[in-house]
């Protein structure tokens, strides 16, 4: 990021009041209740009673509850999917579709689409388009005669994580379009065109002109893509609600669930606190390997 | 460049063919549902993929009567526009502080201030239902746009933060030096000069708060405060069975965002495509 | 800061208490949504305010699920708490009692009012009192599970409802066989076929162990949980459920037993009520009672079953309009109205002309020679949860009932005395 570190147009305390607004907002509503939480994770609580001091109880159940250190693995294999599917789909979309003729300015609306419907929307369209006996992706199978392949696609552990992928793929792959788009508009023309005049064709020039210089918005997208498929919950709860059997839980839907459902706040936050310190870890390595990445290239 | 009315080459039709299949494919699901929002129950099941047989605008005007969608709109209309007026004007101003002014703890706090992005919602969702009861704010639609543009002011900040920086400060520079004050600076000069960059973040954020789900179910319980996605979940429990009235109520809500967006994209992509995002 | 911000949600709540203090009004929280209920409770509703000029009475509803999960907490907790609200007997009241939310009202029904109910309202095990203190006005009563099923496509095989749990395996085998779905179970909350394996349990594990199991002082290996695991997984062998058990809800279960898309449909009396909204006209539908397993057990023909009722909020800010609406709610005429929505009233002697399914869910309770409550309203909700998913494993071909049973014990056993 270029700084454009100058003369400032003022100093002195009082500007900080320029700051203090959304630093009061992100203070209530963001850190104090990661910050006021912690205590909770000492205690067996079911958020009707008074909470019950009980040390380390709580972490020990955790790394000893099955279900979720594979929430864990879940949430890895989902992340590794969305790179491929989300990531780089984004990136060879904003490629193809990067021209200023007509109807590209349309198409790429068309694709960024789904990233507009509410989660509720997509959750709906997508269990009409798995769902086992109504189903329109087992009613396509039926009609070109492969009955054989249909199957309760999000009942079944072997396929519900690949379909929430490719639900979650279809939907943000749009955003990284966007973003890889908006990068390639500031990649001047002449580069293509002296690469052009020395005979490389376009697969070379994706190569060695496009993907170095989106190198820097490579690694932004990388980092969203992570840490959005930490946050991600809103999919998994309309789509599978962490089932069957835990093959879709990922941390955040079994925190809700042992939070709200079974009534144990305690222990979720305890399971909180854990998502935090993971998330904040993995942040910052990938920060110290992108700076490495960038040190070494330039 | 090429220019857009030359004729275009064979590799460009190809390009152009090869984009429309995947976008047609991607876009898909919109228009069936679209569709299906016009179809009898009875036909979705038996046609899918036609074209509705008859034309039943009466789907919707019973999808909003029934659903309660003009209440839920109401809602959603206000949560969103209230909490995107707060975050973007909040964070403008702090990116211009961090940006353009001096003072005690700049960068440390400017640094706190992008924890946000690393942190998924649901981390808070317990704590932050303690506090907002705490502060009497359950159950009202505080407890919805506060809470929705805390959670914006990272990403926003640190797009606005980057463009303030990738714009030379002469014009607040030269105004400094006729005398006007840091607010009419920033007031008359730097809120225009970013306003590319404050409409992308509207955008995005519009869409984000408008589709907000956990907080909205989590920490509303009267009916008549419910926002749009709440309330599609409950209008789906209800009709679960009555695929034509859920496509309709699903339609209703999400064409004129959609439309918005087709309307605004390219100040999105403008936005971004200056904005340091790298 | 927090002080500030205090202060302005306290003006604001004074401001709308003010512009609302004209008229009593009292809140009533429940999750009764569906057709014939919703209906009856509004018909009540009107009745009530038409009685009481100065009161009215506002609805909060929500879907069960969002109710149970987080509906009534958060408004529990909330500056506005709602003066009445609907609960679950057993320990769902137990732990709102011990925290304080729920209003004792042997003083208010002293008077003869609480002998309007059937005898067993108020019997220890009826779970709407603690420590001999009444907390809970009855409102209905639910059988959690029963079989029900679609004659029309039981008669086509020349089959009977069968009454030993043989009989019901080749009924299962005949139907599955002809390329029937057998049975059709939305179970991907876990507690529908939950309910109903708890039951199949009781059935066969003696009441005590039962009991030890659920409260952690006994294994469930221990305890004999082995067979009913085994019986779930008969059943998938069998082929009775449907593939898509463990991702379909509810209620989109139940309205493919409508669509005739299976033959049988395990849940509770609640589906009388939403057949009005859901069957097609002419749809005949009937049901029978979990088969006899094993004659010489405990309990051999025990009903599962609950009762539900409401709680006056113990901050309620106007107990007496609230007990007022309740002791109307419960007299004869209003529980006829009741009855006739597709409810099981618990108040004796109310002669409604009621659907014939619900007369024989009112003999089923009253045949059965033990009443067996639903472990998720009874014990500690995590272990109750811990034995439905075993069983949906079992149910499901996922694990064999050995598996299942080593995999529950496991997982109790991590989570710790609850």
């Amino acid at each position: 990021m270029s700084e454009v570190e100058g003369k400032r147009l003022a100093t002195g305390r009082i500007n900080l009041l320029f700051a203090l607004p959304a630093l009061t907002l992100f203070g209530l509503f963001v850190l104090l209740p990661i910050g006021s939480s912690v205590w909770f994770a000492f205690t067996k609580w079911n958020g009707f009673t008074t909470p019950e001091a009980v040390g380390f109880d709580n972490f020990r159940r955790a790394f000893r509850d099955t279900v979720h250190l594979w929430s864990y693995v879940n949430v890895t294999l989902y992340i590794l999917g969305t790179l491929v599917l989300e990531v780089m789909f984004g990136l060879v979309i904003a490629v193809l579709l990067n021209s200023d003729r007509f109807g590209f300015g349309l198409m790429r609306g068309m694709f960024f689409s789904p990233m507009i419907l509410s989660m509720t929307a997509a959750g709906v369209l997508w269990t009409f388009v798995l769902d086992y006996r109504l189903g329109l992706l087992n009613a396509v199978l039926e009609s070109v005669g492969r009955e054989e392949w249909t199957r309760p696609w999000l009942s079944e552990s072997a396929t519900a994580l690949i379909a929430i992928m490719v639900v979650s793929g279809w939907r943000f792959a749009g955003f990284y379009m966007i973003i890889f788009f908006a990068a390639l508009r500031r990649i001047p023309r002449n580069i293509y065109e002296a690469a052009t005049l020395d005979g490389a064709g376009p697969v070379r020039q994706f190569f060695t002109i496009t993907l170095p210089l989106l190198r820097a918005s490579m690694m932004t997208c990388i980092l969203l893509a992570v840490t959005g498929g930490f946050a991600g919950f809103d999919l998994f709860f309309t789509l599978t609600n962490g089932g069957p059997f835990n093959a879709t839980e990922v941390p955040a839907t079994w925190i809700i669930r042992q939070g709200f459902d079974n009534n144990q706040l305690g222990y979720a936050t305890a399971l909180t606190v854990i998502l935090a310190v993971v998330v904040l870890a993995v942040a910052l390595l990938f920060l110290r390997i992108s700076e490495r990445v960038n040190v070494v290239r330039y | 460049m090429w220019s857009a009315t030359e004729r275009r080459r064979p590799v460009e039709w190809l390009q152009f063919g090869l984009g429309a299949l995947i976008v047609a494919a991607m876009f898909y699901p919109t228009v069936w549902m679209v569709l299906s929002a016009f179809k009898s129950n009875r036909e979705i099941f038996r046609d899918p993929f036609g074209l509705p047989d008859e034309w039943r605008w009466s789907n919707f005007s019973e999808a909003w009567a029934q659903g309660g969608l003009g209440g839920l709109y109401v809602n959603s209309m206000i949560v969103t526009l209230v909490a995107v007026t707060l975050a973007v004007g909040c964070a403008t101003a702090a990116a211009f502080a961090f940006s353009r002014l001096e003072f005690p703890g700049r960068r440390w706090l400017y640094r706190l201030l992008l924890i946000g992005l690393l942190l998924p919602p649901p981390v808070v969702a317990i704590p932050l239902f303690g506090i907002l009861r705490d502060l009497g704010l359950l159950n009202t639609l505080w407890a919805l746009i506060l809470p929705g543009a805390a959670w914006s002011l990272s990403l926003t900040v640190f797009v606005m933060y980057g463009y303030f920086n990738s714009v030379r400060p002469d014009m607040e520079e030269a105004a400094l030096l006729e005398g006007a004050s840091t607010w009419q600076i920033f007031r008359d000069i730097s809120v225009p000069m970013v306003w590319p960059s404050m409409l992308t973040m509207a955008i995005v954020n519009t869409i984000n708060i408008w589709n907000e789900l956990m907080f909205a179910l989590l920490f509303i319980t009267d009916d008549d405060k419910r926002t749009l996605p709440v309330g599609l979940i409950r209008f789906f429990g209800r009709y679960s069975t009555d695929y034509a009235m859920v496509f309709a109520a699903l339609t209703i809500t999400t064409v004129p965002i959609l439309a918005l967006y087709f309307l605004l994209q390219r100040h999105v992509i403008a936005g971004l495509s200056s904005t340091a995002m790298d | 800061m927090t002080t500030t911000f205090r202060l302005l949600g306290a003006t604001a709540l004074t401001l709308i208490a003010a512009a609302a203090s004209a008229q009593t009004e009292i809140r009533f929280t429940h999750s009764m949504t569906s057709g014939g209920n919703a209906a009856a409770m509004d018909a009540i509703v009107a009745a009530f305010e038409e009685a009481n000029p100065d009161i009215t009475v506002r609805q909060i509803t929500f879907d069960d699920d969002v109710y149970s999960d987080t509906g009534l907490i958060t408004q529990l907790q909330s500056n506005e708490v709602p003066d009445i609200y609907f609960q679950w007997a057993g320990f769902p009241l137990a732990r709102d009692v011990e925290a304080g939310y729920a209003m004792n009202l042997s003083e208010a029904m002293a008077d003869g009012w609480a002998d309007t109910f059937i005898d067993s309202a108020f019997s220890s095990g009826a779970g709407t009192t603690v420590d001999g203190d009444i907390y809970m006005v009855p409102l209905s009563l639910d059988v959690t599970n029963t079989i029900w099923y679609n004659t029309a496509i039981l008669e086509e095989y020349d089959l009977e409802a069968p009454e030993t749990w043989d009989e019901f395996l080749t009924v299962i085998g005949t139907l599955a066989e002809a390329g029937e779905t057998p049975i059709v179970t939305g179970n991907n909350e876990l507690w529908p076929l939950g309910n109903w394996a708890s039951h199949v349990a009781a059935r066969v594990v003696p009441m005590a162990d039962f009991d030890a199991a659920f409260r952690q002082e006994k294994t469930f290996a221990d305890a004999g949980f082995r067979r009913p695991l085994e019986l779930m997984q008969e059943l998938h062998e069998a082929g009775a459920f449907n593939r898509d058990m463990q991702g379909l809800g509810a209620d989109p279960a139940m309205a493919a037993f409508f669509q005739e898309a299976a033959v049988m449909h395990p849940i509770g009396s609640w589906l009388v009520g939403s057949a009005g909204e859901m069957a097609e006209e002419g749809f005949a539908y009937s049901q029978f009672d979990t088969p006899v397993i094993d004659d010489a057990a405990e309990a051999p023909r025990s009903a599962i079953g609950t009762l539900t009722g409401l709680v006056v909020h113990a901050q309620s800010a106007n107990p007496d309009a609230a007990i007022t609406f309740l002791e109307f709610l419960s007299s004869p005429e209003m529980q006829t109205i009741w009855a006739e929505g597709g409810a099981l009233s618990p108040v004796a002697g109310v002669e409604a002309e009621i659907d014939p399914q619900l007369q024989a869910m009112s003999d089923l309770l009253a045949n059965a020679d033990a009443m067996v409550p639903p472990p998720d309203t009874t014990y500690p909700v995590p272990v109750a949860e811990a034995y439905y998913q075993a069983a949906a494993y079992a149910a499901s071909g996922e694990k064999t009932a050995e598996g299942a049973l080593t995999w529950l014990d496991e997982t109790v056993a991590a989570m710790g005395q609850q």
